[in-house]
């Protein structure tokens, strides 16, 4: 029997001007899975979710969601989804309680229904005891709980979170990624962008890789480290500048792709134990001295040099 | 529609928490109040027990000059002079109880006088009220004084000059009170209370700056919707079940409750603590106060859709509170104008709601005259209000 779908993206394109922000780009996501879109800033990931919040009406294609329309039945994709934007959508002169009762009222909760389920939420988010202070005194980690409560409030079936994690301490960091764990565990389907692909590795059971307003590669996780035929990454620091070696490290044989990046050569090498001598003769034939070496087995990051020519962070 | 409610509500409770929302709408406006009050009229104390009578002089003669001064010194009647007021004004104060009478003195008055002609002056007034029988006994006791002086200082420079008997100048002088020198026009009135130069002064900047600083207060509810905007909140707002439309319509709404109950408190002050009396026409002033609210709602909600920033949103409120104040007369009557200035002056909606308030508190009308500026105000409100909407529409795609 087919899984049913939370997500499916048909072709959707959109274009501001001359910028085409988002070209033709299709993907399905199974009820209760998390997928994770990953792409660079300005990739079109934001424009996409846009697209899928009915915030932003489609040049072409459609997306439905729980099986609505975003082009026919915005109303019926509103009610099916919480949105927890890049941006901490929160007002900053109201307590926490008073953000999420007025959040509720906007999702269509009144009264006791309402209150019950602003305290279970804050019961979620772990902020029961300090609920009654105005949010623009918390933490940044602790805005991006209630930002993230907000999305709860309603018990959606799909949740969007567009970057959750930009600009926040690493302990936030690993508290957000466990709820996003935990929103999947209560049978939640997550679509949750992000351009940390460890992130992605981490939680999603698919990923879909954007560049330049395209969906570029899609899958799990191992589909599409396959995509790099077995590459490992080697990311090496020289004592003298990269740019000296890079030009012969380039004719190596077994050497598929060389760039400098951060003040680092990377390298996408077939074989790294056959590789890796045959560097070290080539930096000391140029007077370089290798300083440090890394080696990382395929990686979402490597599919996205191997496809791009670019890594994730440029 | 409840959604609007809960926008409204969120946003007044946002507001209530910024002090400069009580430091605008109403601790600014009182200080100006007084201060503008003090610099036009200054506030005399101990009040004036004199009866207020009008006068209006059509006839620029030196006879009319010494009428005037005579009335002036009357320990009985004090003159209302305001320049500004039309003889239909005038009147209107007399039947609304405002003024005790009306004193018109006539072109050719002083000149009808020296030519032993008949000079009458026209009062109007209430013939059957308490107070003019003093007045009437008062003026005819000016006007018969100085028109004994000037009749006398006729006869003796004409009995000089010819060489006239005595009982014949006598017999000229007795006929010359056949005509009394004072006419009587009859209206009906209230009781007639007191009146002094400071209400007169507080009577036009008491809603010159309860308009000036609703504008003014416009800056922090505009911030609301700026940071709502910048934050993204605005954006999430929209990917609930939310319209745009209910989004423009909840934060208009918190927006006018605000200036709305501003100048109910601004106008109970000035009724109790400055004698400013708008509840002579308490219909009048509710429409005129709920039409002038309107407006600068949809100018608040406006400034808020185009503002950019806060700091966009502070200039743009400032910018119309000094251009709007300025130009519509909050600061210096457009009377005190030119007829062009007057005319320009009325492209701003606070002119309109100058009118509409001074047409009750300074110039005495009634219900009637408040229409044409509740009117023009509306106007301006549903302009600013559609501009703000489709702003607000037209930025869905950016």
């Amino acid at each position: 029997m087919e899984a049913l779908l939370a997500i499916e993206v048909l072709n959707l394109h959109k274009s501001f001007g001359e910028n085409l922000a988002v070209q033709g780009v299709s993907f399905e996501v199974g009820q209760g899975e998390i997928f994770s879109l990953l792409g660079p800033n300005g990739a079109g990931k934001t424009t996409t979710i846009s697209m899928l919040s009915c915030l932003l009406r489609p040049d072409q294609g459609d997306a439905r969601i729980m099986g609505h329309s975003i082009r026919s039945d915005g109303t019926g994709v509103k009610s099916a989804l919480g949105v927890v934007p890049q941006d901490i959508a929160l007002y900053e002169d109201l307590t926490a309680r008073e953000n999420l009762s007025f959040w509720g009222k906007m999702y269509g909760l009144r009264g006791a229904a309402l209150k019950k389920r602003v305290d279970e939420v804050l019961d979620v988010i772990g902020l029961r005891e300090r609920a009654n202070e105005r949010v623009g005194k918390y933490s940044g980690g602790m805005k991006r709980r209630v930002n993230i409560g907000v999305a709860l409030l309603h018990k959606p079936k799909v949740i969007y979170m567009d970057e959750p994690t930009v600009g926040i301490d690493p302990q936030s960091r690993r508290n957000i990624l466990d709820s996003v764990v935990a929103l999947k565990e209560q049978g939640m389907t997550v679509l949750y962008t992000t351009h940390y692909m460890e992130e992605a590795q981490e939680l999603s059971n698919q990923v879909g890789i954007m560049d330049h307003g395209k969906m570029i590669a899609c899958g799990t996780h191992e589909e599409l480290v396959k995509l790099v035929g077995g590459q490992t990454r080697i990311d090496l620091t020289l004592s003298v500048d990269p740019l000296k070696v890079l030009e012969a490290w380039q004719g190596i044989e077994g050497v598929e792709h060389a760039s400098v990046e951060d003040g680092q050569i990377c390298l996408l090498v077939a074989d790294s134990n056959l590789v890796l001598p045959r560097l070290f003769e080539a930096a000391t034939r140029q007077s370089a001295r290798i300083t440090s070496v890394d080696i990382r087995e395929p990686n979402l990051e490597a599919v996205f040099l191997h496809l791009t020519g670019r890594a994730l962070r440029d | 529609m409840i959604r609007i409610l809960d926008i409204a509500f969120k946003d007044l409770l946002q507001l209530l928490r910024d002090f400069k929302t009580f430091m605008f709408l109403l601790i600014m406006p009182i200080l100006f109040t007084f201060l503008f009050g003090y610099a036009f009229g200054g506030f005399g104390g101990g009040g004036d027990s004199r009866l207020p009578v009008g006068y209006l002089s059509q006839d620029n003669h030196w006879v009319t000059d010494s009428l005037h001064e005579l009335l002036s010194e009357s320990e009985l009647i004090s003159l209302n002079e305001n320049v500004f007021l039309s003889q239909a004004d005038l009147e209107q104060r007399v039947a609304d109880g405002d003024l005790a009478a009306v004193i018109i003195v006539p072109d050719g008055y002083g000149r009808a006088m020296l030519k032993n002609k008949s000079a009458r002056l026209i009062v109007i007034a209430d013939s059957d009220s308490s107070a003019w029988t003093s007045i009437e006994a008062e003026l005819l006791k000016i006007s018969s004084r100085l028109d004994s002086a000037v009749r006398t200082a006729t006869i003796i420079e004409r009995l000089d000059a010819e060489r006239m008997p005595f009982d014949y100048a006598f017999e000229q002088s007795l006929a010359a009170w056949k005509d009394p020198p004072i006419a009587v026009t009859e209206t009906k009135s209230p009781a007639v209370e007191k009146t002094s130069d400071s209400g007169a002064a507080l009577a036009h900047t008491a809603p010159g700056m309860m308009l000036q600083f609703a504008i003014a207060g416009l800056l922090t509810a505009a911030q609301i919707i700026v940071t709502e905007r910048k934050s993204r909140t605005l954006q999430r707002l929209l990917t609930t079940s939310t319209r745009r439309i209910d989004v423009a319509l909840g934060h208009f709404l918190a927006i006018f409750l605000l200036i709305f109950t501003q100048f109910l408190i601004l106008i109970t002050f000035g009724q109790l603590a400055l004698k400013v009396d708008y509840l002579r026409e308490p219909a009048a002033i509710a429409l005129v106060a709920f039409s002038a609210a309107l407006c600068i709602s949809s100018l608040g909600l406006l400034i808020g859709i185009i503002a950019q920033s806060e700091e966009q949103a502070i200039s743009f409120s400032l910018i119309p509170m000094f251009v709007f104040s300025g130009l519509g007369g909050a600061w210096v009557p457009l009377e005190f104008t030119g007829e062009t200035f007057r005319a320009i002056g009325h492209v701003s909606p606070v002119a309109w709601g100058m009118d509409g308030f001074e047409n009750i508190v300074a110039r005495g009308l009634g219900f009637d005259s408040v229409l044409l500026p509740a009117a023009a105000l509306m106007g301006y409100a549903l302009l600013f209000f559609s501009i703000a909407v489709w702003r607000l529409y037209a930025a869905e795609e950016k």
